[in-house]
């Protein structure tokens, strides 16, 4: 065999995978070849080189990196909590969703002062009717905001949007959609237990119904699950038993919930 | 690795624990410093914390570090171009036990390898030192794996001509041990 197919086959008879037949060709060939056999030589010498290790002080450095990394985070988020705290209003008023509601807010002023001024020796039906269109139309303003509100970066704006939505005893189903989408798959467990709790009351609409009732075997989190365990045996669902029985097979149930459960499933029968 | 990536710093000790030992001995043998090999090790953990998202759970998590290894390898001479230096920085540490006939083979196969250009000597690294497979190599460097055996034979060829000259050069001196006085480490805590 040449020197150029043994180099083939070279790097792995040195990690020692080739087969044996091929194991034994490139043994016979080092034995006769000096070049080949020098290169084999020089790879098992490498060992020589010692473990290089690392200083005492790494480990520490570590920690301290860890630590500051950590404790900026803290300062980072709580900072923006305060910033928010002392800005709130203001820079709601100025963010887009803001400035919708606020001309929102402006344009049913103006509408109702116009109307007001220009029916005031007769207030006829007609002005009723607008100012019922009216109202109409600022509820589906705030129904926007809201929607808008839930998709924003931040968790705690998403928690305002929830907050929000509780204002209105009638809900649009397109946020009534949206809150459902929310305990579903929101990243942040605050917001999907305020979610889950703006639903809570509208437990009577199917769609609602249905969205709470699904989210349970998707949760991960157990204090949403615990919630959501609450509200079902609250609302007397029909089918809960057979849900909840469903739900504690679930493998590596955290104790608590499981608990909870079966608390809820003996309380149901 | 999906505790760290979703959030638990704690867990990133663990991992430290298990990789910084090996990361450590990764940039040694390709930089030849020590101090630069310490702050290099250090850079990986941060950036592991801090791009901790962009691990694709389920993929080799080896890869995944030896990746965020070489790119902040990469960064650190984007940012700070190297002096080209044909001696080692580092001198190997003196084994006692050793003859001086195995001295002196290591303070050369050491020079050797410090001798060959980056893509050279990371690869046989990686291979050599670091133990990893030749498929993990391959993904590693994007590259398909014939060309990884291939790369490392032509590598194994060089370090054994870089060697030989070495010893040529070398052999009449017989310089022994007293090598070691003939690299003085170029700063203040670089030598171990």
């Amino acid at each position: 065999m040449k020197c150029e197919e043994i180099g083939e086959l070279l790097p792995d008879y040195l990690q020692g995978s080739l087969k044996a037949e091929q194991d034994n060709l490139v043994e016979q060939h080092i034995e006769q070849c000096a070049d080949c056999r020098e290169e084999v030589v020089i790879w098992k010498k490498l060992s020589l080189l010692p473990m290089e290790k690392p200083s005492k002080e790494s480990r520490e450095r570590f920690e301290a990196m860890l630590q500051a990394y950590q404790t900026g985070r803290n300062d980072k988020a709580s900072g923006r909590i305060e910033r928010e705290k002392r800005g709130s209003l203001w820079s709601w008023l100025r963010s887009p969703v803001g400035a919708v509601a606020w001309s929102a807010a402006l344009l049913v002023i103006g509408v109702l002062a116009g109307s007001y001024l220009g029916n005031r020796p007769v207030r006829s039906n007609t002005s009723q009717d607008e100012i019922v269109a009216i109202r109409t139309e600022l509820t589906n303003m705030k129904q926007m905001v809201v929607l808008s509100m839930l998709q924003q970066q931040s968790a705690s704006e998403r928690l305002q949007a929830v907050s929000y939505s509780r204002r209105e005893d009638q809900l649009d189903p397109q946020v009534m959609s949206a809150l459902v989408h929310t305990l579903r798959y929101d990243g942040s467990v605050d917001v999907r237990l305020a979610a889950l709790d703006a639903l809570s009351r509208h437990g009577a609409q199917p769609q609602v119904h249905k969205g709470v009732v699904d989210a349970l075997q998707e949760q991960q989190s157990p204090l949403v699950q615990v919630a959501l365990i609450d509200l079902m045996l609250e609302w007397r669902d029909p089918d809960a038993a057979q849900r909840l029985r469903n739900f504690v097979q679930t493998p590596n149930l955290n104790p608590t919930v499981k608990q909870r459960a079966d608390w809820a499933l003996s309380k149901l029968n | 690795m999906l505790e760290v990536r979703n959030g638990a710093g704690e867990t990133l000790g663990v991992l430290f624990d298990r990789y910084h030992a090996p990361l450590y001995n990764f940039y040694a043998k390709l930089t030849g410093d020590r101090t630069l090999s310490d702050d290099l090790v250090q850079e990986v953990f941060l950036r592991i914390l801090k791009y901790r998202q962009s691990y694709q759970p389920g993929t080799p998590f080896r890869a995944w570090i030896y990746q965020i290894a070489r790119n902040a390898r990469v960064d650190h001479y984007r940012k700070t171009p190297r002096h080209i230096t044909f001696e080692p920085e580092m001198a190997p540490p003196v084994m006692p036990k050793d003859t001086a006939q195995q001295t002196e083979e290591t303070e050369l196969l050491h020079r050797a390898l410090m001798q060959m250009p980056d893509d050279k000597k990371e690869i046989l690294v990686l291979s050599r030192f670091q133990e990893l497979k030749y498929e993990e190599i391959a993904r590693l460097l994007g590259c398909e794996l014939g060309t990884v055996k291939t790369r490392i034979h032509r590598a194994i060829q060089e370090l054994r001509q870089n060697f030989k000259q070495l010893e040529r050069g070398l052999a009449p001196r017989e310089a022994g041990p007293t090598v070691v006085k003939n690299n003085p480490p170029r700063r203040a805590g670089n030598e171990m």
